[in-house]
């Protein structure tokens, strides 16, 4: 006998329940649009432009002694973060403005060896600089690409839907929008930093979110050809559930290896894994909570004004 | 003394860092290779079976007879040492022995 997690005559009311998911939604992405602004995201070097450095030690030391061998230097604010496991004893320093950044790994280990001495020998492991031009630059293209993209696939389940409604691509689109500001406001509250690989797991995110609305739009569709005598409504709840099967299975089984890469990932995949475990549960429950209700509410509204202009 | 090499990203430099290390069977060098600008820099190991080299060579010598070499392959050797740092918090290792002679 094989195992079914969701039995074939499932029947949840989740169109019922569209009016607090919505308005749930509507107070969260209005909290993450605050935190975005107020806050901001916390961007790498890649975005906010400046130069990280890993150094490994001999022996165990401490982010404020490494801060202070460095006060020499005269590099302006820095931050150390301590990176990896404690036996490595590795640390990544960032620098938002480098002034005389010529040589600046082999002035860094030298101010550290003399203040340090052999018996805790620094080798800095890598200098990755980018500059502050270049910052700007990729995050004016990075937004650019999660707004193109997200306009584009909302066109085309518009495209692909047309015959039936145009609201089925309203509909993907602000899906797509609320999992962007649900995501970003979730990296916000992290702390996590915001860099290129945290972006392409946002555009991953922007993909899965859209493919996940498809499944259950199709669904509509079918339904909705089949039964033209059911109401609305009632066609959504019927689709949602018959691919309710699939979609916990898919996205359980790429959330479980979501969560192992978040816990055994490592901290440099650690923001991307985040990125994509909020974004494929979002993804999830706005294809059923906000992509489905704002093609309801489109129809309806559209259904209220022919019935107003026939009367008329 | 530092040897350089040009790339397409611009001039590198490349130091030896701290002093050749002696196995049984391997010479182990930590190579460093650093933009002239200062603006990054990469550190990889270099494993370099004994039968390859003179019984004498100093660090310089290896360190000249890799220029050319590491020249050649630069784009592979720089994203691999920086995705083994940044991801796995260790140094590349460039194993050259019979099979993989390398500029030896």
């Amino acid at each position: 006998m094989s195992l079914q997690l969701i039995p074939p005559d499932v029947n949840v009311d989740f169109v019922g329940k569209r009016y607090f998911f919505v308005a749930l939604s509507t107070l969260i992405n209005i909290a993450a649009i605050v935190l975005l602004v107020t806050v901001g995201l916390n961007y790498g070097v890649d975005f906010a432009g400046g130069s990280v450095v890993q150094i490994r030690f001999a022996k165990p030391t401490s982010g404020d002694e490494i801060r202070k061998a460095l006060s020499a230097l005269q590099l302006g604010e820095i931050t150390v973060q301590d990176f990896g496991a404690k036996n490595q004893n590795q640390f990544l320093v960032r620098f938002e403005k480098v002034r005389n950044i010529g040589s600046l790994g082999t002035r860094i280990e030298g101010a550290l060896n003399e203040v340090y001495g052999s018996s805790n020998q620094a080798h800095v492991l890598r200098v990755e600089t980018v500059g502050a031009k270049v910052g700007h630059d990729l995050r004016v293209d990075g937004f650019l690409a999660v707004a193109v993209a997200t306009v584009f696939m909302g066109l085309y389940i518009a495209w692909q839907f047309a015959r039936v409604s145009w609201s089925f691509g309203a509909g993907a689109v602000i899906a797509l929008i609320h999992d962007v500001l649900l995501v970003s406001g979730a990296l916000v509250l992290s702390r996590f930093e915001f860099d290129l690989t945290t972006l392409a797991a946002l555009l991953t995110v922007i993909g899965y979110s859209v493919h996940d609305t498809i499944i259950v739009s199709d669904r509509i569709r079918e339904d909705a050809a089949k039964r033209r005598r059911e109401s609305l409504e009632s066609i959504m709840n019927r689709a949602i559930n018959e691919t309710l099967s699939r979609t916990i299975l898919t996205s359980g089984t790429a959330l479980t290896v979501l969560a192992a890469l978040l816990a055994l990932g490592g901290p440099i995949l650690r923001p991307a894994a985040f990125t994509l475990f909020i974004g494929i549960i979002t993804g999830t429950y706005s294809s059923i909570y906000i992509a489905a209700p704002v093609v309801l509410f489109w129809e309806r509204g559209h259904r209220i004004k022919g019935a107003a202009a026939r009367a008329a | 003394m530092a040897a350089e090499i040009t790339t397409g990203r611009g001039v590198y430099r490349l130091l030896a860092v701290g002093p050749l290390e002696y196995t049984e069977a391997d010479v182990l060098l930590t190579l460093a290779m650093e933009r002239a600008d200062g603006i990054e820099r990469m550190l990889a190991k270099c494993r370099i079976t004994r039968s390859l080299l003179q019984r004498l060579d100093p660090t310089e010598v290896i360190v000249e007879q890799l220029k050319g070499w590491i020249g050649g392959e630069f784009e592979t050797i720089r994203e691999a040492s920086l995705k083994s740092i940044r991801s796995e918090r260790r140094l590349h290792e460039i194993v050259f022995d019979q099979a993989n002679r390398g500029p030896f």
